[in-house]
Formats: C-alpha cells, sequence, structure tokens
C-alpha cells in the first residue's frame, strides 16, 4: 500500500514539474527584450548574409563610418567623425577618437582598410557585391585618416558605408575556419567568424539556426549619434509560424515580431497589451514586361499593349485592400524615399475601358493569352492576373521558385513576370531603377536613352545633377510603359505595449533606440 | 529464419538506394541549386562563382558518385547554409524529432488500443460510437489546425503549457499530442476488427469455456492475436511520425528533422537533404523490417511465407 502511494506521489510530482509553466523568458521585468521571426539565422556576419534579421542585428552590434538616422533619414558621421569627396572618385574618412571594439582593442585605420579590402575582393564570398565592388582600394593615410579610391565616381558611397557594412578590427578573418569545397579543394569560411564590432550590444551566445543573444555593451562611446543602449538583453528566436508568433506575443512569450498579416493585425490591435504599427518598406512590386522582345514576337513589344495592362490593373485596391496597411500603390519604378526616385511620371489610373479600347488598337480585340511568371506572393499574382482576364488578357500563371524563375528569366526567355525587389535596403535609386534598365540580364527594355542617362546618374557625384537624369530616365520608362509598377510592400510591426521603440521606414528594428515604459 | 531476414535486409537495402537516386535527381529538377545559394540580388557572375564553389558545374552522375563515395567513407558532407558537418547538424535535430515521434506513437499507442479494445467489446453501441468517433478526429482535422486548437487552448487560454521551443519536456506535450492524434484512427480500427475477429474465434471461447476471468481472456487470448497487423502498423506510423512532422514541427518551433528537410528543400542544401533522406527511408525500412521479424516471432507463419 505504501509503496503504491509513493509512485503515485512521484508520478504527480514529475506531471506537476512538466506541467508548470516556464518562467517567461521576455519582457520588463527582467530587462530582455526577446524578438522572433520566421528565418533561420547560420551567420551573424551581415557580410555573408543579408537577411533582414541579420541586418537588424548588425545595426545593435556593429558600427558603419556613417550612419542614417532611421527618424530624419539624415546621414550623421558614426565611426567617421568627418568624410569629404578629395576627387570624384577619392572619400577621405577621419576617424574619431576613442572608440573601442568589444574584445577592448581602440579602432583605428588599419581596421577599416582590412574590413574593406577584404570584402571588395572578388574571391572574399561576400553576398551583397553591390555595396563593395565599387571600391578599387582602401588606403591608410595616417591612424585617423582612411582613403576609398572608387573604379568610377559613385555618388551612393555614402549611403552604402550607412548601416550595413561593419567595420571589423585587422585580422578579423584570419582564423577563419577551412572547408571541404568543391573537387576535394579546401576553401575559407569567412562567414562562420563571429562579428566583433563596436555596436552598442555585444554577442553574448549564437547557436546557428535557432537563437542570438546580444548584452548591453556599457563601454559604448558617449557622443554616439546611435545614442546610448538602454534595455539590457536582445533575444533573437526563430519561430517559423506565424500564429505561434502571435501565441507567444500575446502571452508574453515574446515582445517583438513583425509580419503580421492584415487579418491578424487587427485582431491583436484590439489586445490590450500589444501595439500594433504598419510601416513602408523598400521592396516594390511590379510586372517585367518584355518591351524589346528578347523572349520573340509577343504582344508585349506594342506600347498599346503594355499600356493597356497598365490601366487594367487596380493598383490601390491591391495595395490597401490586399497587402494591407504601410504597402502604397507606385506611380515609378523606384521606392518614392529613394534618393532620385522621382514620382512625376505619367500615371495610369484603373480603367479597364480605356485597356480594352488601347488593346483593340493594338489588334487584340479579343484579348490574348500569355504565360504569366512568377515567384513571390501568389495572391497578389492572382489578383493581377484577375484584373487581366478582365479586360481579355488570359494569363497561364506559372508561379515558381525564385531558383527556377531566374535562369529563364535572366536569359530573356520571360515575356511577362510579376516580380519585387527589395533594393537590398539601400535608399538610392541607382540600387531600383538602374538594376532593371542599364542593360543587365534583368534588362527588358534595352531601351539606349535610359541606360545613357541612368549610367551618367549612377556616376555623377553633384546631387542635382543625377535627379535630374533619374528623372528623365523614369518619365520615359514611364511613358513608354516599359515595366508597370504596381505597389510597394509593407510591414506590419506588433509589440509589447511596454516597450518603446520606434517604427521606422527602413524594414528594420532599432533596438539600441528602444526603451521600458 | 536467416533465409527472411537476408531477404529482408537485401530489400531494405534497395529501397533506400532507390531513394537516395530519385531524391538526388529530384533536387537538381526543382530549380538551380546556384541560383537559390546566391540569392535574389545575385549577378550571373555571383551565381556561376557560387557554382563553381561548390561544384554544382560537374555532370549530375559524377556530382552524385563523388558524394556516395563519401558517405560510405562515413562523410555526409557539409550544410552550406548552416556552417557545420552534415552530421553534425542531424546530431542537433535527430533527437527532437525522435523524443516527438517516440512521445507522439506512445500518445496515440495509449489512446487507440483501450479505444479499440472497447469498442469491440461493445459492437454497435453507443461506446463504440464514441471511441470511433473520437478516434477518427484524429484523422478528420488537418494537424496543423489541430495544434493549433491545442495552444489555443493550453497555452493562450489555460497558460500550462509552454507553446514554442524544446527546452524542456513539457515544450513536447502538445506536439507529441498534435502528432500523435493523427495517427490514433488506424491503430484504433484496427484494433477493433482484430478483436472483434479474436473475440468470436474458436480458442477466445475455449477459453472463455475455461472459465477464465475476463480481463485475461481479453487482453492474453484476444489482443495478442489482435496485436499482429496492428504492431506493423505502428511500425509503419512511427516511421510516418518520424519522418512526417514538418508541420508540427513548424507550428511549434521544433528544431527537428521534418522542419531541418523542408528548410533544406528551400535553402537547396543539397547534402542535408541527401542525409535526411537517406535517414528517413533507413528508418523506415528498418522499422518494416522490425515488424516483419516481430509478427514472425508472434506468429511462425509469417517466416515461412
Amino acid at each position: 500500500m505504501m509503496n503504491k502511494n509513493i509512485w503515485a506521489a512521484m508520478a504527480f510530482a514529475a506531471g506537476a514539474v512538466c506541467l508548470a509553466p516556464q518562467a517567461a523568458m521576455a519582457g520588463k521585468s527582467n530587462d530582455t527584450l526577446t524578438w522572433a521571426t520566421a528565418s533561420e539565422v547560420d551567420t551573424i556576419d551581415l557580410y555573408y548574409q543579408n537577411l533582414r534579421e541579420v541586418v537588424i542585428m548588425a545595426h545593435q552590434m556593429c558600427d558603419t563610418l556613417m550612419h542614417r538616422d532611421p527618424r530624419t533619414g539624415e546621414y550623421k558621421p558614426l565611426l567617421a567623425e568627418s568624410f569629404k569627396w578629395v576627387d570624384d572618385k577619392t572619400l577621405e574618412f577621419k576617424l574619431r577618437h576613442g572608440v573601442k571594439f568589444h574584445n577592448g582593442k581602440e579602432l583605428n585605420a588599419e581596421d577599416v582598410a582590412y574590413t574593406f579590402n577584404h570584402a571588395r575582393k572578388p574571391d572574399s564570398g561576400v553576398v551583397t557585391r553591390l555595396l563593395v565592388d565599387w571600391i578599387e582600394n582602401v588606403e591608410v593615410v595616417s591612424p585617423d585618416t582612411v582613403r576609398f579610391k572608387a573604379k568610377a565616381p559613385t555618388p551612393a558611397a555614402i549611403e552604402y558605408l550607412s548601416g550595413i557594412t561593419p567595420v571589423y578590427p585587422k585580422g578579423h578573418y584570419d582564423n577563419a575556419p577551412s572547408v571541404p569545397g568543391a573537387a576535394g579543394k579546401m576553401r575559407r569560411d569567412y562567414g562562420a567568424v563571429v562579428p566583433m564590432c563596436t555596436g552598442p550590444y555585444k554577442v553574448k551566445e549564437f547557436k546557428p539556426g535557432s537563437s542570438v543573444t546580444l548584452v548591453k555593451n556599457t563601454d559604448y562611446f558617449k557622443d554616439s549619434p546611435k545614442g546610448q543602449p538602454s534595455i539590457g538583453t536582445l533575444v533573437y528566436r526563430t519561430i517559423p509560424d506565424t500564429e505561434t508568433q502571435v501565441a507567444e506575443l500575446v502571452t508574453g512569450g515574446l515582445d517583438w515580431i513583425w509580419g503580421v498579416p492584415p487579418e491578424n493585425a487587427k485582431q491583436l490591435a484590439s489586445m490590450e497589451n500589444v501595439t500594433v504599427k504598419a510601416a513602408p518598406t523598400t521592396r516594390i512590386s511590379f510586372l517585367s514586361l518584355d518591351a524589346a522582345g528578347r523572349s520573340g514576337d509577343t504582344p508585349m513589344k506594342k506600347q498599346q499593349v503594355r499600356e493597356a495592362i497598365a490601366y487594367a490593373i487596380d493598383r490601390k485596391a491591391i495595395s490597401h485592400d490586399l497587402v494591407g496597411e504601410g504597402s502604397e500603390p507606385l506611380v515609378s519604378m523606384c521606392y518614392p524615399a529613394q534618393f532620385g526616385c522621382s514620382t512625376d511620371v505619367k500615371d495610369y489610373p484603373y480603367n479597364p475601358q480605356k485597356a480594352k479600347d488601347l488593346l483593340k488598337e493594338a489588334g487584340f480585340p479579343d484579348g490574348f493569352e500569355i504565360p504569366l511568371y512568377a515567384y513571390r506572393d501568389r495572391p497578389y499574382t492572382e489578383a493581377v492576373a484577375n484584373y487581366l482576364r478582365a479586360v481579355g488578357i488570359k494569363t497561364d500563371l506559372r508561379f515558381l521558385q525564385w531558383k527556377a524563375l531566374r535562369g529563364p528569366l535572366q536569359e530573356g526567355k520571360v515575356a511577362m513576370a510579376h516580380l519585387s525587389w527589395g533594393s537590398q535596403g539601400v535608399l538610392d535609386a541607382s540600387a531600383s531603377v538602374s538594376n532593371y534598365f542599364e542593360g543587365s540580364v534583368d534588362d527588358y527594355a534595352r531601351d539606349e536613352e535610359v541606360k545613357k542617362w541612368l549610367d551618367a546618374a549612377d556616376s555623377t557625384i553633384d546631387p542635382n545633377k543625377r535627379k535630374e537624369l533619374y528623372g528623365k530616365a523614369l518619365k520615359k520608362i514611364a511613358d513608354k510603359a516599359y515595366f508597370v509598377p504596381l505597389f510597394s510592400y509593407g510591414r506590419t510591426y506588433a509589440f509589447n505595449k511596454e516597450l518603446d521603440i520606434p517604427v521606422t521606414p527602413d524594414e528594420l528594428a532599432h533596438f539600441y533606440l528602444a526603451k521600458w515604459k | 529464419m536467416l533465409r527472411f531476414l537476408v531477404r529482408r535486409l537485401l530489400m531494405t537495402v534497395l529501397v533506400v538506394a532507390v531513394t537516395s537516386v530519385v531524391a538526388f535527381s529530384l533536387v537538381h529538377l526543382s530549380g538551380d541549386p546556384a541560383a537559390a545559394m546566391a540569392g535574389e540580388g545575385a549577378s550571373p557572375a555571383d551565381v556561376e562563382s557560387v557554382r563553381k564553389t561548390y561544384g554544382f558545374d560537374r555532370p549530375l552522375p559524377e556530382q552524385y558518385v563523388t558524394w556516395l563515395k563519401r558517405v560510405f567513407e562515413g562523410d555526409f558532407g557539409r550544410s552550406h547554409y548552416l556552417r557545420a558537418s552534415v552530421a553534425q547538424v542531424l546530431a542537433d535535430h535527430a533527437p527532437i524529432t525522435i523524443t516527438l515521434g517516440a512521445l507522439a506513437i506512445a500518445f496515440a499507442v495509449l489512446l487507440s488500443i483501450p479505444l479499440g479494445v472497447l469498442a469491440a467489446l461493445y459492437p454497435n453501441t453507443l461506446v463504440d460510437r464514441l471511441a470511433v468517433g473520437l478516434a477518427v478526429g484524429g484523422q478528420a482535422v488537418p494537424s496543423f489546425l489541430f495544434a493549433l486548437l491545442l495552444i489555443y487552448i493550453f497555452g493562450v487560454t489555460l497558460r500550462v503549457l509552454p507553446i514554442s521551443g524544446s527546452g524542456s519536456w513539457a515544450h513536447f506535450v502538445l506536439p507529441a499530442i498534435a502528432l500523435g492524434y493523427y495517427a490514433t484512427p488506424a491503430i484504433m480500427r484496427l484494433t477493433r476488427s482484430g478483436m472483434l475477429d479474436a473475440l468470436q474465434s474458436d480458442h477466445v471461447r475455449t477459453a472463455r469455456a475455461y472459465g477464465l476471468p475476463a480481463w485475461r481472456v481479453i487482453i492474453k487470448h484476444a489482443l495478442r492475436h489482435a496485436m499482429i497487423p496492428v504492431v506493423s502498423l505502428i511500425a509503419v506510423q512511427l516511421g510516418f511520425m518520424l519522418g512526417g512532422s514538418i508541420v508540427i514541427e513548424t507550428v511549434f518551433a521544433l528544431k527537428g528533422v521534418g522542419y531541418l528537410a523542408w528548410q533544406s528543400i528551400q535553402r537547396s542544401d543539397i547534402e542535408v537533404i541527401q542525409a535526411i533522406l537517406l535517414l528517413i527511408a533507413a528508418a523506415y525500412a528498418l522499422l518494416t523490417l522490425a515488424a516483419d521479424v516481430l509478427n514472425g516471432a508472434i506468429d511462425p507463419r509469417i517466416r515461412v511465407g
């Protein structure tokens, strides 16, 4: 009898241990901000992983030569004290004194030169080449002065050096592991080195694919334009399912999530412990039309057909009703907050009758059939297909993964595609419109005049001249309806009501600006 | 018995080999792995360099043979995404899936066998209908929905169980129920029909006539007989739990093998996909083999046939 009771008691105790709710890891009470997204993070080195999550982490851990204030958009020197263009291709930085890496070493010009001379090398394996490909060489002038030599005049350099190109200490990658590459050869895995930075937070623990823990850098330099960090610990977790993220947020297991779908946003906003806010992002959605006839003799070669497509789609309705808060309809082939992105171009307001008339003029009174390729956000593509069907254009939707679509698209085999582009977060029109109209594999217009203007705009230092050139190019792109810009993506953020954090239009979270209320 | 074992073992090896070849070709057919790895913003030159670095430029059969050779040397390769050896990656993910699978099948067995017995003892009564209804519910409700319901009830409303992650035993309770519930209808119905047959068989009637206690007749004579097909089914279901827990692992943020497989397919992390498929195919085949052997032990007639 005694025996039985002991067993029962033990079973009960075991059950109680199992069932006891875990002490919540998140929240104000233990000064820990826990945030989660669906991505698995393999490395937290921004040069080797351009996931938005890693960009966010880099902003907390690392500093860059320049800083773009996320609230005002103003560029301020960060690791630099000042900068000047010595000539069209030479950019000189004076470095700030007394800045220390998390290992205690003081920052100097050697570190800056080392970082960028590593990254610029074609075999460095850096993922976002755009940010470093412009660099010919970086030279140390004196311990606190460093010079960037550009391959060509690069007005966007200041943008490239703001927030997205962290500075590491000299020799940072020396201990990168060698791993087996192709054909039995070994290669260096630089991305496996945990970043050593100067930023407001330092790495405490990194579990690839699962979590990243950062703690406040109490030695952060006093006059940083980023300010001083307030919250003690930042924990990042991967939670793949949105519903699960929402459940964790509501019950206090998480403090911050993003990408809340419109159908959940309203419901969440009504919760008393959650704040929901939407903000725009740099990702734009558009139709790529084969005006140049790269894929053969398709209806897309006719301007009236392309105009008809532009008139046929109700961009406002898709943007506001389907994509949701934070999204805006677009008229121009760039993100409006980018430098040089002129929106003073021909607009094609929703007008299905006009679209039908134009199709008739073009010789397609009964419309036509055409394959429509897409790879992202199927519901948005289906909405586009429905609008096109309404004016007689029957699309055969071919929804592929990016890795399957890329080949045919860049080989010039796709007459019509619904694409999106995030400009790699760069707030300069050279990262958007130039990507598609400068004669690259993605250029389906092949307009020499547009290409000439864009080439000039990308390599002119004078800001006013640049604006004028981008304006001309964007105007012609709209007039000819080469591509059909649709909408910019928004993001909905949801967070603990006790958290005071600015929601910014750069698709990032600046936790170093966050405080508990 | 030995010949039986050898034959089954050879079949197992064959199944695993075929799976591996098919999987290898499918991964390559689903799109350019170099493009997937290089990402959306990559230039053609970037993609080319990725192709060279990882050897995707070589002919497929050559890539396959290279891979196979290394597997025989015990080297499963390296995850290009997670920056670790595949063996390490699997060692990190497998315990979670094995724990989840074992708990899920335990839950399924503990729920469905008593239900099956109960239903067979009172056939076509309210008890039978309730038992069948409870079990079939597992098949009718999609697992992601059932999982979210569990989260809503126990995680959000009652707040007695953690919702996501794998930090403690408590983290496995909801996922194991969600996953195991899916296996209950099949096991329950097979138990029920097996028991119905067994209860009407001569030897059970004889046992009853001897005046043995009812529970002894049910458990020792009837259930044992009814369990033969059920054992095979449980083994197959366990294979299914181990290989098919992608949805459950995703919903509960468990970093298991199913979730890893799904992520790796999206990332074209070929060596990881290959290793997982090999592992799951092997687990499936071995479990089937184990079931065959077990059945052979329970019922000698199977060994001959």
